[in-house]
């Protein structure tokens, strides 16, 4: 069975068009970190935000009237994916199609505000209103109801390499041959609670810039946005394989998880693209020793200085930057990165590139990688 | 340039059956599937009131609970142990029972279900936030809180080591998980998934329910014309699903087989299903057409049955029309409602009713519903020696719907 990218759509910090973000990467262009405004524990924080002109152009349905960011995120970037693939679904087509949601901190901002109520002022304050849209699987709820989707939904929850577990899952339940198509989508939003989460798992940073390779490692900063895929059974990047990997139990496990999903990747050839997961934590190191060992003839990126941390949407990101990049046949540079000795950009005369490789190591346990072949 | 995929022009094999070949299980009615079996025969009423916090505010008091007793020596009291969530020890004594039965069992994938996961760590960790503590302890609360963490951890404990799918489709999110294992053993992905589901109880969720008013605050009655509400539970249940051909090869003992699964999405609201009926209605004709089986060959039906006005017309609606008379009940007046669990829970006391021909109580069943037409395993449990081949329900928030069918060993033959 092989699958295709069909379509693909993102929101990011630095905008929602597939164009218009990929050239700003190019150009070497970050997003900025602001201030949440919002401090607890203490502290304030710093996020990359999905900047409300972007937030705005979420379409107006019903069901999205109260619908947290994360929901409208979700929705901009997979009809975005369906646009780009020339597709606008049908009844019939909405039946024989599938939507998996990748989720990893979900909605957390109604999930703050709900407990809070409880929290300060008992259960009789709990709001009826919130609590549906705490759910794991309200974003990818909006999302079918909005395209019509009747049959397979599955809402996909884990740490950042969630994105390509969903890619992976989407493969199984292609193979069930009951649908024609997957839309794919991960989504994140950003809240002040999650950013004192990950301080104190010692993995953010109080300011940026992220800095991919640095050693030590600075710490990350999270992000916000979504990013989705659809897979078809036709198209012009085959989705070659997605290799689910599996957990690593302490981070210095990290590396020993990778190695094998790194040899398995090589299985089809070399890659020509290596878009890495490196976001200035315990992750750099791994993927810095897999990219001498086992792609070191490609030409390296990391989106997570230019884009953030984007957790749930952060695997879609990279699958989208590897995807431009074989399309476009260029990747942006890696900028603020020490020696590596690794390429980052075209060699003259370079033959043109085919394969594109992508790894994904998230901050709780799970590593997975995948091949795009154009 | 685009590229269309060829079809292939070999012959495709034919598709792979899916065999049960161990079980493990937790819930308010036991720990172990003989505990749970007993429970079911004797169709206890294992609600408790709720202690674990405060309920002072909420109209529902009480809830299906495991207890803390099963848990307190499943694993080691260690620094690196006590950490560890109550679902993760859940896990455990899951997973070991399953191995118990199934000791080389090596899963290629894990699919398993949850709805909140580590819940009441973030919930301290809020709490201890709001009093500005600065204690070391929250790191390991923030970092065993993610829904993946706890089925990660009991896969290491008990030495195992696959990837995992881990799917959050609200109340559905059980069957799903067996559902989408079954769909790839049959495709030929696997050979051996580990599947199922677990969740414990957390006031954030207990408050919600609350909230929608959607929790009783009497009894549950599934199906009664009087029914109020739900009464939530928490659990773990685990299935060891292998390609048939593959566990009769190695002499392995094989449960039962999942046959079929159906899935739908119901797009009319969050929370309510539509009135008709139509979501359940096109999981369930799913899941016999995917089992090949007419719907008179379903000779029970374990029922998502909440007791909530709206699911159980909706439900009942669709059983009655697509299955005319078949026996039916929901285990949720027993034992509360699991959410991420309950689909594998209620998938092993299906497995248990047709192991033992003995299908399993409604409990509080006072005053059939008129709009119902359906026939209730009212009260006690049912002698049914000849069912072979039943179908057990879930639906959920969000409008994910899924059902699946499992059948009795070598039912097929017959």
């Amino acid at each position: 069975m092989s699958l295709f990218l069909a379509g693909l759509g993102w929101v990011t910090p630095l905008g929602n068009t597939l164009a218009g973000v990929w050239e700003k990467l190019c150009a070497g262009e970050d997003a900025i970190a602001s201030s949440l405004g919002d401090s607890l524990g203490g502290k304030s924080c710093q996020a990359f935000s999905v900047p409300a002109e972007v937030a705005a152009q979420a379409p107006r349905h019903p069901r999205l009237r109260r619908a947290s960011a994360i929901s409208r995120h979700a929705v901009t970037a997979g009809l975005a994916a369906l646009q780009d693939a020339g597709l606008e679904l049908d009844a019939a087509q909405a039946e024989r199609s599938a939507l998996i949601f990748a989720i990893s901190n979900g909605g957390v901002i109604y999930t703050k505000r709900f407990y809070d109520e409880i929290v300060k002022q008992g259960a009789q304050a709990a709001s009826p209103l919130l609590f549906p849209e705490t759910v794991f699987n309200a974003p990818a709820s909006h999302l079918a109801a909005l395209l019509g989707i009747t049959g397979a939904t599955y809402t996909l929850v884990g740490d950042g390499a969630v994105g390509l577990l969903a890619l992976r899952m989407a493969e199984d339940v292609l193979a069930s041959g009951e649908w024609e198509r997957c839309l794919v989508v991960g989504a994140e939003e950003v809240d002040a609670l999650t950013c004192d989460a990950y301080r104190r798992w010692r993995l953010v940073r109080d300011a940026g810039p992220i800095e991919p390779f640095a050693q030590p490692p600075r710490g990350t900063i999270l992000s916000e946005g979504a990013g989705a895929v659809l897979l078809a059974r036709e198209g012009e990047l085959a989705l070659e394989q997605v290799d689910a990997g599996g957990n690593f139990s302490r981070r210095s496990e990290l590396a020993d998880a990778l190695r094998p999903i790194a040899a398995r990747l090589t299985n089809g050839g070399s890659a020509d693209v290596y878009i890495a997961s490196a976001n200035g934590t315990f992750i750099d190191a791994a993927e810095r020793e897999v990219a001498v060992k086992f792609f070191s003839q490609a030409a390296l990126y990391t989106p997570k200085r230019g884009l953030g941390e984007g957790v749930a949407a952060g695997g879609l990101w990279q699958t989208i930057c590897a995807a431009l990049a074989l399309r476009e046949q260029k990747v942006p540079p890696l900028s603020g990165a020490p020696d590596i000795r690794l390429t980052t950009t075209r060699r003259p005369n370079e033959k043109p590139w085919r394969r594109a490789v992508v790894t994904t190591c998230g901050m709780n346990q799970q590593v997975a990688g995948l091949t795009l072949r154009k | 340039m685009t590229t269309t995929n060829s079809p292939d022009q070999r012959a495709q094999p034919p598709p792979a059956r899916v065999a049960i070949v161990a079980v493990g299980i937790v819930s308010p009615l036991g720990a172990g599937l003989e505990a749970t079996a007993a429970a079911l025969r004797e169709g206890r009423d294992c609600i408790s009131p709720v202690e674990r916090f405060s309920v002072a505010q909420c109209r529902c008091t009480t809830a299906g609970q495991v207890a803390d007793e099963w848990l307190a020596k499943v694993l080691p009291n260690e620094r690196k142990t006590r950490r560890l969530h109550r679902t993760a020890r859940m896990l455990v004594l899951a997973l070991r029972e399953l191995l118990a039965q199934a000791p080389q069992f090596r899963p290629q994938l894990t699919v398993i279900g949850t709805t909140s996961g580590g819940m009441s760590f973030g919930e301290r960790y809020y709490r201890a936030l709001q009093g500005n503590e600065r204690a070391r302890h929250l790191a390991g609360l923030v970092a065993n809180y993610p829904p993946q963490k706890p089925i990660v951890d009991a896969l290491e404990i008990c030495g195992l080591a696959s990837p995992c799918q881990v799917i959050g489709n609200a109340c559905a999110t059980g069957t799903n998980a067996l559902g989408h294992a079954f769909e790839c053993i049959r495709a030929g992905r696997y050979e051996r998934i580990l599947a199922g589901g677990y969740d414990a109880l957390s006031e954030l969720v207990f408050v919600g329910f609350d909230s929608l008013q959607a929790s009783t605050a009497e009894k549950c009655r599934p199906f009664d014309r009087e029914r109020s509400g739900l009464v939530l539970g928490e659990g773990a249940a685990l299935f060891a699903l292998e390609n048939l051909a593959v566990a009769e090869a190695r002499g392995a003992q094989i449960l039962g087989e999942i046959t079929g699964y159906g899935i739908s999405t119901d797009n009319h609201h969050l929370t309510q299903p539509h009135p008709s009926g139509i979501g359940p209605r096109l999981a369930m004709e799913r899941a016999l057409t995917s089992a090949g089986r007419a719907p008179n060959e379903i000779d029970y039906v374990n029922a998502h049955g909440t007791a909530t006005p709206f699911n159980d017309a909706a439900e009942g609606r669709a059983i009655s029309e697509l299955l005319g008379a078949v026996p039916v009940s929901s285990t949720k007046a027993m034992m509360g409602h699991s959410l991420g669990a309950a689909g594998a829970i209620e998938a092993a006391i299906t497995l248990l009713a047709l192991r033992d021909g003995l299908l399993p109580a409604n409990l509080n069943f006072r005053t059939p519903d008129a709009d119902l037409a359906l026939d209730i395993v009212a009260n006690e449990a049912r002698s049914a020696a000849e069912a072979r081949v039943a179908l057990s329900n879930s639906f959920g928030f969000g409008g994910t719907n899924a059902s699946i069918v499992l059948e009795k060993p070598a039912a097929r033959a017959a």
